[in-house]
């Protein structure tokens, strides 16, 4: 049951007001921070990079209080860091300064830092992106993106796509129990698994694209293709300072890569 | 529909073939057949996306308030006629994460201001009484549910004629009765031209006031809903008559029809049973078939 | 007495998010019965059939079929003994004729090219389609998909069939069809088991039918018994509402009449009583 709303406006959990100041901010803002941020992290050479890029993430979640949500992202990183602890510490190219000699294995100081440093970079990079995704809705960067020009379809597109995933699962596990249950053999030896390629594939196919039509029908018949722009339920502020912001962020970040790619950005 | 004739893109068989049909404000006018008589296709053409929208060859007149339906774009047919088809799921956007939002996306797509947004949602949620969905989620909805929703995202639209195709084939008998009961309701209460195709002929002779009989893509019976329905021939066309009239058939052929005096069986079939939940339950687990 | 064709001891199923769709569920069936399974969606009435078949395993309890409990054996196996047709024909038709979509089954078990063509033949006859052998099956309509579906499992020859939703989406002459299928199965000592939500299909065809509820059977009987007055709670509590010819017999106090034939009968019976 919703909680009572006043009827003449649009509901609350339609609206969804943002919970914060760095929330509230233009969704394009804060993809163009995370896109500076990522940019930098891997495109300046250096600890200073990716060291600056994830004090000023941290920064940033502490005060959008999404911190403690960083947890999970940082995690899910962990086994990719691990590979590459291993494989640069252990086996970097050329190295000498051997740390210690365990049997076969030959870690190096140089492989070490290098390892370090990448990790900082994919931690850093990680992070940036993760506080972008938990503090903007989907929602609001592709209304925000369509009112910039994506347009009503390449909006559809990309929620209808995020959308479909689970029912293509969903299809694809009631075709093979169809067609398990006629014989086909999913459990056997290899050979008879790709027979059953066709038989899975084929209605999968199929099914997807007669529903492209009956969507197409139903997108149609609630005016889908109306010209001019679709009316925008939640207001998404911008404003001169945000602009500015996105510009000094964009080319600051393009002209410190490109400073340290070139050598003249004499950082650690 | 004046000789309406369609055949689909690259077929040269017409599906359609000749019908001439008329829906008029606040009638309901229902369409039985067999299947393959064309009472989709015939859905499809009333409400323009043939050929609009899928293509095809189109010939004869069909009217949607006036104008040729082939001179409208998509956009202008849609706001004349809305259609109601089997599957809930493919009708429901996929975008939106509530009903709201859902309902809304008609009018968002013409882009109507806020406040008349908002009217034509409320309006909408209140003609099929389901408010009370507003703050879920489409996609976790039950298939009665999800049917009513994409049912009023239609209706946000204003249509002057709703085509209905088949509406609770795919339900359950819960979903039926949800459906049924609304579209019983909306069919007294509105102005609205409706068309509706089914199977389930007692529904039909619940809430139409017109039935046409569409047999390989003609027309071959047309009257009032009593009298199509209580036409012995409608067995040869391969449609079922409504249990109450069956019954009484039946029980006349064995030749105690006055046991059954005073009975009204059609009113009998939709007897709620003491102690029956409304339908309108809760959403399905995640995960669950049935 | 001989082993049941379906042993279902004690099942429970657990749905992998912890959904518990199956709970406490006995049933026997016998060769040869013909057993319908009702309820609303989510009461868990297509999760028990595919417990039948192997597609779905218990999470406690057993299936036994035909005498052997199910264990470990193969989907593809247990396909030799239980034949399953699905509700949505789409979800598995994937020939470009009628007659490579109906010997798929036969191949897959085995069967040699003379055996499998007559097997073909006969299920085609069955089920109105024989003289579309060489047609694709998206140029029939929904309805003929849906006999041409039931064909590539009756084409198996399988000594128990279960169909899920038979009659959904047919017309008139198509549940005519499939209810001259099911007693020609039966007739020929198949089990027959379906899932359906079309009330009079389930009185007229069927003798036994299940009620489910939550994952639960709460009412196990005759067509007279599942629709007689004193069961009409328990099946408005899975929002099943009796057939019409039941309701006439309950108000004309005839007792249980879930058929327009059984009603007409007992009215005779009662006015000859009556003379």
């Amino acid at each position: 049951m919703i909680d009572a709303h006043r009827p003449g406006v649009v509901p609350g959990f339609v609206l969804r007001p943002p919970t914060g100041s760095y929330h509230a901010l233009n969704p394009s803002t804060k993809l163009v921070l995370a896109f500076a941020e990522a940019a930098v992290a891997f495109g300046v050479r250096g600890w200073t990079g990716p060291l600056v890029v994830i004090a000023i993430v941290i920064a940033t979640a502490t005060a959008a209080r999404v911190g403690r949500s960083l947890v999970p992202f940082a995690l899910a990183v962990i086994p990719l860091v691990a590979s590459i602890l291993l494989v640069n510490t252990f086996l970097f190219p050329g190295a000498t300064d051997v740390i210690a000699r365990i049997g076969p294995l030959a870690p190096t100081w140089t492989g070490l830092e290098a390892a370090l440093q990448a990790t900082l970079r994919v931690a850093a990079f990680a992070l940036s992106v993760a506080v972008f995704a938990l503090t903007t809705p989907t929602d609001d960067l592709l209304a925000d993106l369509e009112r910039r020009g994506l347009g009503r379809r390449g909006v559809f597109v990309i929620g209808a796509a995020i959308g479909m995933i689970p029912r293509m699962v969903e299809r694809a596990s009631e075709i093979t129990d169809s067609q398990r249950a006629r014989g086909l053999d999913t459990e056997g030896s290899r050979w008879r698994r790709i027979r059953g390629v066709v038989p899975l594939a084929a209605p999968m196919i199929i099914g997807a694209l007669s529903e492209v039509e009956e969507r197409t029908m139903a997108l149609e018949a609630r005016a889908f293709s109306a010209p001019g722009r679709r009316t925008i339920l939640r207001p998404l502020p911008d404003s001169a300072w945000q602009r500015i912001v996105r510009w000094v962020a964009g080319l600051g970040a393009i002209i410190l890569v490109a400073a340290s790619v070139a050598g003249l950005l004499p950082v650690p | 529909m004046r000789d309406a004739r369609y055949a689909y893109a690259g077929t040269s068989r017409q599906v359609l073939a000749g019908v001439d049909l008329d829906v008029e404000a606040g009638r309901v006018v229902a369409v039985v057949g067999p299947n393959e008589a064309g009472k989709s296709t015939l859905c499809l053409v009333a409400a323009g996306l043939a050929p609009i929208a899928i293509g095809g060859r189109l010939e004869g007149s069909v009217l949607l308030g006036g104008d040729e339906t082939a001179g409208l774009a998509a956009y202008q047919a849609a706001q004349r006629c809305g259609i109601l088809f089997q599957n809930p799921a493919t009708q429901l956007s996929g975008t939106t994460s509530t009903v709201w939002e859902e309902i809304a996306f008609g009018p968002r797509n013409l882009g109507l201001d806020i406040g008349a947004i908002v009217e034509r949602v409320e309006g909408a949620m209140a003609t099929l009484d389901i408010a009370g969905l507003a703050d879920r989620d489409p996609q976790r909805l039950s298939g009665g549910q999800a049917q009513l929703v994409a049912l009023a995202s239609v209706l946000a639209l204003r249509p002057s004629l709703l085509v209905l195709d088949e509406p609770t084939s795919q339900l359950d008998p819960a979903g039926t009765r949800l459906v049924g009961d609304a579209l019983g309701r909306f069919a007294a209460d509105n102005g609205t031209a409706v068309l509706l195709v089914e199977h389930k002929t007692g529904l039909v002779a619940r809430i139409a006031d017109e039935v046409a009989v569409l047999v390989g893509g003609r027309i071959v019976e047309h009257g009032p809903t009593a009298e199509i329905l209580g036409d012995p021939a409608l067995a040869e066309h391969g449609v079922d008559p409504p249990p109450a009239v069956r019954i009484e058939r039946a029980v006349a052929a064995a030749g105690r029809s006055g046991d059954l005096a005073g009975l009204d069986l059609a009113a009998l079939e939709v007897d709620p049973i003491a102690g029956a939940p409304r339908p309108t339950g809760a959403p399905l687990p995640t995960g669950a078939r049935a | 007495m001989s082993e049941p064709a379906i042993l279902v001891e004690n099942v429970a199923f657990d749905y992998p998010r912890g959904v518990r769709a199956l709970d406490g569920i006995d049933l026997r069936i016998d060769g040869g019965e013909r057993v319908v399974v009702v309820g609303q969606n989510g009461s868990g009435k297509s999760t028990l059939v595919r417990q039948f078949n192997g597609l779905l395993r218990p999470t406690a309890g057993s299936v036994s079929i035909n005498g052997r409990p199910i264990g470990r054996r193969h989907v593809a196996d247990l396909a030799r003994e239980v034949g399953l047709a699905f509700q949505n024909p789409d979800r598995q038709i994937f020939a470009g004729t009628v007659r490579a979509e109906v010997a798929f089954g036969p191949r897959n078990l085995g069967l040699g090219e003379t055996e499998r063509d007559a097997a073909v033949e006969r299920a085609l006859a069955t089920v109105g389609l024989a003289g579309d052998e060489a047609t694709n099956p998206y140029d029939l309509g929904f309805s003929r998909r849906k006999l041409l579906a039931l064909a590539s499992i009756l084409a198996m020859d399988t000594p128990i069939v279960i169909l899920d939703e038979p009659t959904t989406g047919q017309d008139a002459r198509g549940i005519e069809r499939v209810q001259r299928i099911v007693a020609d199965l039966s007739a020929a000592g198949r089990t027959v088991i379906a899932v359906s939500h079309d009330m009079r299909f389930v009185a007229e065809s069927f003798e036994r039918v299940v009620v489910m509820r939550a994952g639960r059977i709460v009412l196990d009987g005759t067509p007279a018994g599942a629709f007689a007055e004193a069961a009409w709670p328990t099946l408005a509590s899975t929002y099943l509402e009796p057939p019409l010819a039941a309701r006439v017999g309950a108000r004309l106090g005839l007792g249980a009449t879930p058929t327009e034939a059984a009603l007409v009968g007992a009215l005779t019976a009662r006015a000859t009583a009556g003379r």
